[in-house]
């Protein structure tokens, strides 16, 4: 067993706070089915991939038992702040760290009150895990990474968590299509800013649904370069590093706009 | 109130490291030092900034990145502990401050109505960006004088540089139209690096000074030429370069605030000040003035008896 559930969320701030718009609506309603298939997969832990946690000196892993507070958003700051309270799996996370560090990239946890906590970590387990049930393992999307080392780090992890016994679920934190809407819109009237980058994240959400991984290997760097997908789909290479590269297809449960971006949220079947 | 001007503007980077080597109170982690010729180059700085008495610092940042719009802090006072994401070893720092939120709804209105989407941030659990606190710090470590926190919108990422850096260029001409609409005594800070090629590994004891050292020579080079040229005032010849300096010195100033500080200064063809440069894990930095009261361009200080004016301000902005 590699993992026991999977899932591909999107962090924009924006489906956590106006959840009742209704194009935000089959984002927040995807969510919703996502957090059940998590409850219901029981995973002593969750290693989460957030591609809003910049690092860029070292592999980061979060290691601070308890993250409480608020969180407001360098962007959305006029739509409220974010409260969160997050339990981190510090026995696996340092082991992450290690294991890591001896396969040859260079690691490091963090173990600071008052770390800033990015939005995407925050959206995801608001929305996934409401109660706070499942520590986590948090890992940061450092920028000289390539997806083949983020794989790498994510099949080392569930490793790591496989010999503390632990089952562990996946969770990538990102955004599809990257156009956005520069200025502001009237939010009720979202949606996917260009339609090349619409056709694009449906020809490739049909492909995960299908389990077409070769297809997908195929098509992803001209879905990423062209849809300028949000930091070159890193965190689909996370969650296909951790789940062992195959998968036999996914539920896309909502799929909708964020400010003209793309969102989905995937569950994989393992 | 009118007659406002922009009495400076500094090149200020932001390293956390410059504020790791000097222990003020403010920073948890403590150093044996580090990054001195950097941290003296900023005490000169400070002196000048001293005898400049502005009535508010202007600063734009490249850590508060935003993507719908040009954003300007709009809550008066706000505090709390700065940790940098990506130097938590070394900036854990707490702060407090004012802000001139007057001039911040001046500077917002007007790039709006030079075209910009502009908005005030007006939130007081928003947490201030550690690149505006760096610098800040650095620069005046006593926050006895009130602020303007402008973010880095990532149009030139975004965008293509060039574009991006016109959108600058055009908040940078707002910027000086509510400076002077609001009758401030402003100096402007670019919390910018130049040449941003970095180490990908830290030492183990950070302020090493054994181990620091420009990360590219080619990457110096550059900084040395555009250096060069600032300080002969050769401005236009800077801003033909400054793409070109961007892609190959992968530039911080990519991110607009060198370009938004010399558009609000109306790039004068003046001879820049160099404090002093230095690498910090291996990017250049270089603090530097343009006096535009030496080179009498704006109105010297008013001793304090005469400065009615400005003391009302200052006296309401307490
Ligand atoms: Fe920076």
């Amino acid at each position: 067993m590699t993992a026991v559930s999977a899932f591909l969320v999107p962090g924009s701030p924006l489906h956590l706070l106006r959840p009742d718009n209704p194009p935000w609506r089959p984002i927040v309603a995807g969510f919703e089915r996502a957090a059940r298939a998590l409850a219901m997969s029981r995973p002593d832990a969750v290693l989460l991939y957030s591609t809003q946690w910049i690092a860029v000196l070292d592999a980061l892993w979060q290691a601070r038992p308890r993250l409480t507070g608020a969180h407001v958003d360098e962007n959305w700051h006029d739509l409220g702040d974010m409260a969160f309270d997050i339990r981190v799996d510090t026995d696996l996370a340092e082991a992450c760290v290690n294991a890591v560090k001896a396969a040859g990239i260079s690691s490091k946890s963090v173990d600071y009150d008052q770390f800033p906590i990015d939005s995407g970590t925050i959206v995801a387990t608001r929305l996934l895990d409401p109660d706070s049930r499942f520590p986590l393992v948090i890992a940061a999307n450092n920028l000289y990474h390539d997806a083949a080392t983020t794989m790498r780090m994510a099949e080392i992890a569930t490793a790591t968590a496989r010999v503390q016994n632990k089952k562990v679920a996946v969770v990538g934190v990102g955004g599809l299509s990257g156009t956005v809407f520069r200025e502001p819109i009237a939010i009720a009237e979202d949606r996917v800013a260009a339609e090349k980058d619409d056709s694009w994240n449906r020809r490739i959400l049909r492909l995960l649904e299908k389990g077409e991984t070769g297809r997908l290997d195929a098509e992803v760097d001209d879905y990423a370069r062209e849809a300028r997908v949000d930091m070159g789909f890193k965190h689909l290479a996370w969650i296909r590093g951790a789940i062992g590269g195959r998968f036999f297809g996914a539920r896309v449960h909502g799929y909708g706009p964020a400010h003209g971006a793309g969102a989905a949220v995937i569950e994989f079947r393992l | 109130m009118a007659n406002g001007e922009i009495v400076a503007g500094f090149l200020a980077p932001h390293p956390p490291h410059l504020v790791y080597g000097e222990n003020p109170p403010q920073n948890e982690p403590k150093s044996e030092g580090g990054w001195e010729p950097l941290r003296w180059a900023y005490e000169r700085a400070r002196e000048s900034l001293d005898q400049l008495q502005p009535d508010v610092l202007l600063v734009h940042s490249p850590h508060w990145i935003t993507q719908v719009g040009h954003h300007f802090l709009g809550v008066r006072h706000l505090s709390g502990k700065s940790v940098d994401p990506i130097f938590p070893n070394l900036f854990r720092y707490t702060f407090e401050l004012e802000v001139d939120v007057e001039l911040a709804e001046a500077c917002c209105e007007k790039a709006a109505q030079r075209g910009l989407t502009a908005m005030m941030m007006r939130n007081p659990k928003f947490r201030v960006d550690y690149g505006t606190i760096t610098t800040l710090h650095m620069i005046r470590p006593q926050w006895d004088i009130p602020i303007v926190g402008i973010s880095a919108n990532n149009s030139p990422y975004y965008l293509t540089t060039e574009e991006g850096l016109d959108e600058m260029d055009t908040l940078g001409k707002a910027t000086r139209e509510a400076i002077e609409a609001t009758g401030r005594r402003a100096v402007l800070l670019a919390s910018n690096t130049l040449c941003h090629w970095h180490f990908h590994e830290e030492p183990d004891t950070p302020e090493d000074m054994s181990r620091e050292h420009p990360q590219s020579y080619d990457g110096y080079k550059w900084d040395m030429r555009m250096i060069e040229l600032l300080r002969q005032g050769k401005t236009a010849e800077v801003f033909r370069l400054l793409p070109q300096f961007i892609d190959e010195a992968f530039a911080e100033v990519k991110s607009g605030a060198f370009t938004w500080m010399f558009a609000a200064m109306g790039y004068p063809e003046l001879p820049g000040e160099l404090h002093g440069y230095g690498t910090v894990i291996g990017t250049g930095n270089a603090v530097m003035e343009w006096n535009l009261v030496k080179a009498g361009l704006a109105g010297a200080a008013v001793p304090p008896s005469a400065a009615g004016g400005r003391e009302s301000y200052a006296g309401a902005m307490r």
